[in-house]
């Protein structure tokens, strides 16, 4: 920030302008710049689908941290939240810088060509040319996204928030229409309820939406001409995987995708690290491996130079309990460690290579079950999504719902003991390490200790006493000699 | 102000959005608003594999990443303005508020798009940005996609899928 400034800080908004200018102007006031305007334009990305002439902007209770959020509501194209993207102010300041241009959109670099002869700080600002493309400077590096929302995470609050839901019992809760069921929620600003109103005509189609997404998820009874809702857990649950399993696979894979998503994968990143990293085993496992087979078989016999299967890793960690106590071993095997490293990450399609490797399965468990909690962390009611979670846990079992994640919670289990193991293990080297520096620390620290009290009692002695005691007393009688008995 | 209920409008002047280009700089500027010409002093060219882009400003040398948007998204700069009353020639609104007495307080607002834009620059210091690291790469490749992922569900049209 400060480095786009050099100049220093100006008072008035016109000084701090003319630091933008080029260094070859050499006088001030070839350029005036207009004063900040106190309503900046705002960068948007939003879906094509949205109908520029009915949606609206509104606000509305996020259903998960409980804030009033902005949405955009299309009657054409649904619901759509805003996820703004934003850089830190301190550690990566940014603003954008916009130009325009009526004519296309690759002006920037074109225009710039054409404009080479001229000089960069031409004292003309309104030559022919800068009519096109326009500059706009804004400050906030924000850039806000707008998203396809489901309005069933904005109905999850009021469908659960009926008096008896502590009980979790899906009997105790009532029927209610769905009108009753938004007067639940909290709407401060009216924004929803006039959406949503009968009366307002553009509505129909949204109604119609917020109905079918209600029905999704609940149990219907139709009374009265009218249709009451009472929200079902296991539907619920049913539809947040349907989601959790769309993420895995295509776009076009639902609920009943069923084996299409199978080697579906997460967005890069998180992929990264809640996927790969969470199933990776220590790499001491396989450093371990590496010294059996290089340092001649002083391990368990596990001959095998590559890690590999699941049904390898119980030999591997079998072995890690035979490590090697000398330090020539360690050092030689961390070399080998770095070594296979490499290599792994050189064959490492399945992104697991080490000890354990996590089967195909295990692998697609664990980013079903990422996508799950990243869905009920971003949008569901921390109540809403222990219940569900509860619900995931006994339906599983039960095959409710074609998902098990019994394979995956005992490879994890496993995973764990290893890693506790290897830590263990780590822990030894280190605490053999320290011991041997103890010993030294506390030889030096006897000594600083004696040298310590020498000087205090040198500091304590009178000067008279340490100036005799340099004097030579050789051949002098002791004061003893004259004590003696003669 | 963020409490308004709003209404997109397209651009107020000709028919035609004018297009734009964001450059997100890697650096504050304070200013809001126009800086004209911009030309001396942004002016950035393709580099030589054309992958990228370089720029100098004020003597530091930028790499710039180009960011497609998804082809399914578009881009707005926009206003956000409090419209006092809304005026004739705006049917939705009325007819939202003329027969509801809920409506009639509620305060409306229009965010009126400026320019469109199909792509962005994020610019580095010195190197490219990290796209791993880049919240704004990283939002626009993989939230997107993802989000659409997350809420995808059937329309009442096409219930049964």
């Amino acid at each position: 920030m400060a480095r786009t400034r050099a100049k220093g800080p100006a008072a008035s908004t016109s000084k701090a302008d003319d630091t933008k200018k080029p260094p070859a102007s050499s006088t001030s006031s070839v350029y005036t710049l207009p004063p900040t305007s106190d309503n900046p334009s705002k960068l948007f990305i939003l879906p094509k689908s949205v109908s520029p002439t009915t949606a609206r902007v509104i606000t509305l209770h996020h259903p998960r941290n409980n804030k009033p959020s902005r949405f955009l509501v299309c009657p054409e194209s649904g619901f759509f939240e805003f996820t703004t993207v934003a850089s830190p102010l301190r550690s990566a300041p940014r603003s954008w810088l916009v130009q325009s241009s009526s004519s296309s959109s690759s002006s920037s670099s074109s225009v710039s060509v054409s404009q080479q002869p001229e000089t960069p700080a031409a004292t003309d600002p309104t030559n022919p040319q800068t009519t096109t493309p326009k500059t706009e400077i804004i400050q906030s590096p924000t850039l806000h996204l707008t998203t396809p929302y489901d309005p069933l995470f904005l109905l999850l609050p009021a469908l659960f928030a009926n008096p008896s839901s502590s009980s979790s019992n899906d009997s105790k809760r009532m029927f209610l229409s769905l009108d009753d069921h938004l007067d639940t929620l909290p709407d401060p600003s009216r924004h929803l309820a006039s959406l949503l109103s009968t009366t307002n005509p553009s509505s129909t189609a949204t109604r119609q939406l917020v109905e079918a997404r209600m029905a999704a998820v609940c149990d219907t009874v139709e009374a009265g001409g009218e249709i009451m809702y009472r929200v079902s857990e296991g539907k619920v649950v049913r539809e947040v995987l349907g989601k959790a399993r769309a993420v895995l696979g295509g776009p076009g894979t639902t609920l009943e995708g069923g084996k299409g998503d199978e080697k579906g994968k997460l967005p890069g990143s998180m992929e990264e690290r809640f996927v790969r990293r969470a199933l990776e085993a220590p790499v001491l496992g396989v450093r371990v491996d590496w010294k059996g087979a290089g340092a001649g078989g002083n391990g368990s016999g596990s001959g095998t130079a590559t890690p590999t299967t699941t049904g390898e890793s119980q030999e591997s960690v079998a072995s890690t309990e035979t490590v090697g106590s000398s330090a020539t071993e360690v050092s030689a095997a961390s070399t080998a460690a770095t070594s296979t490293s490499v290599a792994a990450d050189g064959e490492g399609d399945n992104g697991v290579a080490s000890a354990m490797t996590a089967s195909e399965e295990v692998v697609h468990l664990q980013r079903l079950r990422v996508a799950f909690d990243y869905i009920c962390a971003r949008y569901i009611d921390p109540s809403i999504t222990a219940t569900l979670k509860t619900h995931l846990a006994k339906e599983s079992t039960t095959t409710g719902l074609g998902v098990d994640f019994g394979p995956l919670d005992q490879y994890l289990a496993q995973l764990a003991k290893v890693r506790q193991e290897a830590a263990a293990e780590r822990s030894g080297d280190f605490s053999r390490k320290r011991g041997g520096d103890e010993e030294q620390d506390e030889r030096a620290e006897k000594r600083r200790k004696q040298e310590a009290e020498e000087k205090a009692k040198k500091a304590s002695m009178s000067r008279g006493v340490k100036n005799l005691m340099k004097v030579n007393t050789n051949g002098m009688k002791k004061m003893s000699d004259f004590f003696k008995k003669k | 102000m963020s409490q308004l209920m709003l209404t997109l409008k397209s651009a107020p002047l000709s028919g035609e959005t004018p297009k734009a280009t964001p450059h997100l700089l890697p650096c504050r500027i304070h200013h809001d608003g126009p800086a004209e010409p911009a030309r001396a002093f942004w002016d950035p060219k393709p580099s030589e594999d054309g992958s990228s882009q370089t720029a100098y400003f004020r003597g530091r040398k930028l790499h710039g990443t180009t960011v497609n948007l998804p082809p399914d998204y578009r881009g707005i700069v926009a206003v956000t303005s409090a419209a006092a009353a809304p005026k004739d020639g705006e049917p939705e609104v009325i007819d939202l508020e003329a027969p509801d007495s809920d409506n009639i307080g509620l305060p409306q607002g229009t965010l009126q798009t400026q320019a469109e834009f199909d792509e962005m620059v994020v610019w580095g210091h010195e190197t490219a940005v990290d796209a791993a690291g880049d919240a704004y790469l990283r939002g626009v490749g993989e939230w997107l996609e993802l989000a659409g992922k997350i809420h995808a569900y059937p329309t009442p049209l096409t219930k049964e899928k």
